[in-house]
């Protein structure tokens, strides 16, 4: 594992993150307002990628286009992938959401499935089942030198161009009017209608920015990859919608944090060999230890009420908690200890069973450290780490939207 | 000059439940006037369909003489109504400055594609819009100052939290203000000082319609008081007049209560 190969690993990871996240941060505002996930935002990117690529066939540039005529073609690009997206966005919501919302949470997700089947049906009826593919443009495969390493200009635009789009939604959502009237409908809807918000259009906002943004991000695809297929949506979508539960459904800055996480781990997942890796797997092991040997058991001794407090009881404590931390925690609530020693050995054993599998993964790892893991493998990759996140923080990297908001 | 609120015949009913029945009073300008009545007579129902949460079945609602049964909660709020709630409902994730701010939406009109370019009107607005807000702020003395402002609703105490409420319906200049049980679960040092907030409104010339369980704050703050019983209204007067009428007595206390001071 060398340097440059971290660095262009890195870049790939932050790029694909990026994507990720324009698409996460319109899931995570909708949920936002609405708590409901609109799973037809998938399709909205797709189409977004879709009328660029044919925005840019229709200009007809190629790789002999003059630098004017290119100029052109990609702000046409960029304004129907902005446009067109916002107002399938806006009227995806008026006419599937809209009529829906006060119902039980079941019925507008079913409909956004329903969207959502309906719309890439829809494309293919409008573009055809084959991908589209742009000509390869020198724009889009142009590279620099960055730490001795060649870096497509393409990874490096994504990165400023959405990190940018981040830091303006941001000021949007914390500084500006509307931003105000959305963090309120999102926190109580009908106390925000009766503090003279407009809900409804603040809800409609909310929608056509997110599709903006998604419209943003399938150009970006396009113009990365050369080719989009009308089934794209699916995949990006449900990694958006990961990165935005990872980093806290309904937290702006979660969704980013998310998407970086899951982009970032996607990459290094499949580039790098096992013995790379296995650092990760023995951090995780060694983390683990240490919560489970010194963490917990300290802050539970911590809420050992001073009344009971002698040095045996909190040994004993100690002790308990080395062996079982995590089924000691529902017991102690209730103050049975003698319980909590019966129950030790088993739990004790399972614990030890799962530092022993971590430890065999290191070092099965270490022994082919010079392989790596197949491409195919990067989504399932992407989906144990989410699992294992979720499994300890279930509210997501920077916590949900209830607890805190942006 | 008619009266600010005007209620005509207005009733209510979920399901099969008479909430508000045919309800009418008027509310003057510069007037307080206080609703009573015993748990479910109607109250909160009564201000959820003047602040447009409900619609009326029947009846109609003036505000300064025009129609606004039925209109949207927020389209209300922009003709100057403005609520508290029994059960505090702040955007506590909000600061407390942005709460005031909030409550001044209706009045204020920065655009999206001008604020995000930070345009001198915008800023102008942006301004005076803090500056009112801190003058808001400033009606409550020691509660609201300094860093406290930047800190989310969630931090204030209790009655803190009730003080806020009222700051975040006074930003949008309201013609007429409706108080859910301001003094609710405060301790009678706190009651007090709210009474005297209120008073002060009233010198400010705010209209006032207020619900209250508290008959100390009844008796020291309203004009009138309208006491109401299983959506009806009972009595309507003075305070002493209210206090001593049979029937408020009797849905207090029972009958035989009421007879006993018959």
């Amino acid at each position: 594992m060398s340097l440059d190969h971290i660095v262009s690993v890195t870049i790939g990871g932050l790029t694909v993150g990026m994507i990720y996240a324009l698409i996460a941060l319109g899931y995570t505002m909708v949920y936002g307002v609405l708590k409901f996930i609109n799973f037809a935002h998938g399709e909205v990117f797709t189409v977004g990628g879709y009328v660029a690529a044919f925005t840019l066939l229709a200009v007809g540039v190629d790789a002999d286009s003059s630098p004017l005529m290119l100029a052109g073609a990609l702000v046409a690009a960029l304004a129907v992938a902005v446009l067109v997206p916002m107002v399938l966005g806006f009227v995806i919501e008026r006419i599937a959401y809209r009529p829906l919302r006060g119902r039980s949470r079941i019925i507008p997700l079913l409909s956004a499935i329903g969207v959502s089947i309906a719309l890439q049906q829809l494309i293919i009826l409008i573009f055809g089942s084959k991908p589209v593919t742009i000509p390869t443009l020198e724009l889009s495969s142009a590279s620099v030198g960055l730490f001795g390493v060649r870096i497509r200009v393409l990874a490096l635009v994504i990165i400023a161009v959405s990190a940018l789009l981040m830091v303006g939604l941001t000021y949007l959502v914390k500084s500006t009017r509307i931003g105000k009237a959305m963090r309120a409908t999102s926190q109580d809807m009908e106390a925000a209608e009766m503090m003279g918000i407009d809900t409804n259009r603040t809800i409609a906002f909310t929608f056509l920015v997110g599709s903006a943004l998604a419209g943003i991000g399938g150009l970006l695809v396009v113009m990365y990859y050369g080719s989009l297929k009308y089934d794209a949506g699916f995949l990006y979508g449900l990694k958006a919608f990961t990165a935005a539960v990872l980093g806290g459904i309904g937290n702006i800055p979660g969704a980013v944090v998310g998407a970086i996480v899951l982009g970032m781990t996607e990459t290094y997942g499949v580039s790098v060999d096992l013995g790379f890796l296995a650092w990760f797997v023995l951090a995780g092991l060694v983390l683990g230890l240490y919560v489970q040997m010194v963490h917990v058991p300290r802050q539970r001794v911590g809420h050992i009420s001073p009344d009971r407090r002698t040095p045996e009881y909190e040994q004993s404590i100690v002790n308990v908690y080395r062996l079982t931390p995590y089924h000691g925690v529902r017991v102690l609530m209730a103050e049975r200890t003698d319980a909590l020693l019966s129950v030790s050995a088993a739990h004790a054993m399972r614990l030890m069973m799962g530092n022993v599998f971590l430890a065999a993964v290191a070092a099965y790892m270490f022994v082919n450290a010079s392989a790596r893991i197949d491409t195919r493998w990067q989504p399932v990759i992407a989906f144990a780490v989410l699992m294992v996140i979720l499994m300890f923080r279930p509210s997501g990297i920077l916590g949900e939207a209830i607890t805190e908001k942006v | 000059m008619g009266s600010v609120l005007e209620l005509q015949d207005v009733s209510m009913s979920f399901g099969g439940l008479k909430a508000v029945d045919t309800l009418s009073f008027t509310v003057e300008e510069n007037e307080i006037v206080s609703i009573i009545g015993p748990n479910g007579s109607g109250k909160t129902t009564t201000f959820n369909l003047i602040s447009g949460l409900y619609e009326p079945h029947s009846g109609d609602i003036l505000l300064k003489g025009e129609s606004i049964a039925g209109l949207r909660a927020d389209v209300v709020h922009d003709k100057g109504i403005s609520r508290t709630f029994q059960s505090l409902r702040l955007f506590t994730n909000m600061s407390v400055m942005e709460n005031v701010l909030v409550g001044m939406h209706s009045v204020t009109s920065g655009g999206v594609v001008a604020s995000m370019l930070r345009l001198p009107n915008v800023r102008r607005e942006e301004r005076a819009m803090r500056e009112k807000a801190q003058e808001i702020l400033d009606m409550f003395p020691g509660r609201f100052s300094g860093p406290r402002q930047s800190q989310p609703a969630y931090s204030l105490s209790y009655a803190n939290r009730r003080r806020l409420e009222i700051a975040r319906a006074l930003a949008s200049d309201p013609a007429l203000l409706l108080l859910d049980e301001p003094v609710a679960g405060m301790n009678p040092a706190e009651s007090h000082e709210v009474m005297e907030q209120i008073k002060l409104l009233r010198e400010k010339g705010y209209t006032i319609l207020m619900i209250e369980h508290d008959m100390h704050v009844v008796e020291g703050v309203s004009d009138r008081v309208i006491a109401m019983d299983h959506g009806v209204k009972i009595a309507e007067g003075t305070y002493d007049e209210v206090a001593n009428d049979p029937q408020v007595v009797e849905a207090y206390l029972g009958k035989r209560a009421a007879d006993a001071t018959a």
